[in-house]
């Protein structure tokens, strides 16, 4: 089935197999460096997220992709959607601010208003209630708590990584395809 | 060569990238389009605001305790179809109430929300009260000085940049009344 193939490789020699594997380091190091460097851009920990619920049906579907920003000098505000996760729960939620509180600290002068502390609430869209049963006995939601403000919106993109979640054979199978092709392409 | 794969790969990579430029050329025309267009401009009045005492639940930690709560009904009036374009999915309309306590803290607290999907929908006249539970953060609204009322949209798209904006804001601050007593 392959045999073309194999005698294809052998005839090209050693060198040309190690430049092929360069090159496909190179793609995965390059595709890592963009989403690292538009984590810095827009000050998050992950600029794109994939959605997993439908709390916020119907703006937002299963494997819906959102863009995040999260930046620094500027605070949350009411209908917001926000990226956020609770330390000890294991996945990210997507919902919309229903209030927020600047509080004024009376213990210390801030160097900048935004160094004092905001209290968030949020609720999904499509969820009767807020989230304070999500808060896992927080009160409120803080900053440090969000991961960002959906800025934009892709439908259905993501849901090829829903789909390889639950079927990993799927992601091993897109792998080990591509990481052939890399090795046999000629060019 | 003109191999059936060949084939197959040229075409679905011509119609992938035709697809890509159409939703960029989506993203970008709407968003500009959103930018540079003037907000509509609606009406809101509180017809009625009356505070009365319950129990709230705090937190999961605290439970309840005796808390007040008010009582918003408004009257509003915009027309926001404008905002639906060749490229809008829904609106979500939220009205909140703005006050900054005595103690410094800014309060920005939604009380209603409404989802419109169709253009048909958009033009809004009603009267409406609050779907959300209003109160202080301190027990009572007793020192809690006059807040102000407004209606904000976000536009949610079918692709692109989401947008927000205000669409109406009471005329000025309205003060909270004495709580009712139930006895």
């Amino acid at each position: 089935m392959f045999a073309d193939e194999f005698k294809a490789l052998r005839r090209l020699g050693f060198r040309h197999v190690l430049l092929q594997v360069l090159n496909f380091i190179q793609v995965l190091a390059s595709g890592f460096m963009m989403w690292k460097g538009l984590g810095l851009v827009t000050n998050t920990e992950s600029p794109i997220v994939v959605v997993l619920s439908g709390s916020m049906e119907p703006a937002f579907y299963r494997g819906d992709l959102l863009f995040l920003t999260n930046p620094s000098a500027k605070r949350y505000a009411t209908g917001d959607i926000t990226v956020y996760k609770i330390p000890g729960a294991d996945i990210p939620i997507v919902h919309r601010v229903l209030e927020t509180h600047d509080v004024v600290s009376k213990d210390y002068v801030a160097a900048s208003p935004l160094a004092q502390p905001q209290l968030i609430l949020t609720k999904g869209d499509n969820n009767p209630v807020d989230d304070l049963d999500l808060y896992q006995g927080l009160e409120w939601l803080e900053r440090r708590h969000i991961i960002g403000k959906v800025q934009g919106f892709l439908p259905y993109v993501g849901y090829v990584t829903i789909a390889m979640n639950d079927f990993p054979q799927l992601k091993y199978a897109l792998l080990g395809g591509l990481g052939l092709l890399a090795l046999i392409q000629r060019e | 060569m003109h191999t059936i794969s060949s084939r197959v790969s040229n075409v679905s990579a011509f119609l992938s990238s035709c697809i890509m430029g159409l939703v960029l050329a989506v993203a970008v025309t709407s968003a500009l389009y959103q930018m540079y267009q003037t907000p509509p401009a609606g009406e809101l009045a509180v017809t009625n605001l009356k505070v009365l005492p319950g129990k709230g639940r705090y937190s999961r930690k605290y439970g309840t305790r005796q808390q007040e709560f008010a009582f918003v009904n408004l009257n509003l009036t915009a027309d926001l179809s404008p905002l639906f374009h060749w490229n809008t999915k829904q609106l979500f309309l939220y009205v909140s109430a703005e006050y900054t306590d005595q103690q410094g803290t800014v309060n920005d607290v939604v009380i209603w929300d409404r989802i419109v999907r169709r253009k048909e929908d958009a033009n809004i006249s009603s009267n409406i009260h609050n779907k959300y539970r209003f109160k202080a953060m301190s027990p009572t609204f007793q020192n809690v000085p006059p807040a102000q009322y407004t209606l904000k949209y976000n536009v949610m798209p079918y692709i692109g940049m989401l947008a927000w904006g205000e669409a109406a804001r009471t005329s000025e601050p309205i003060p909270f009344p004495e709580a009712h007593q139930l006895s």
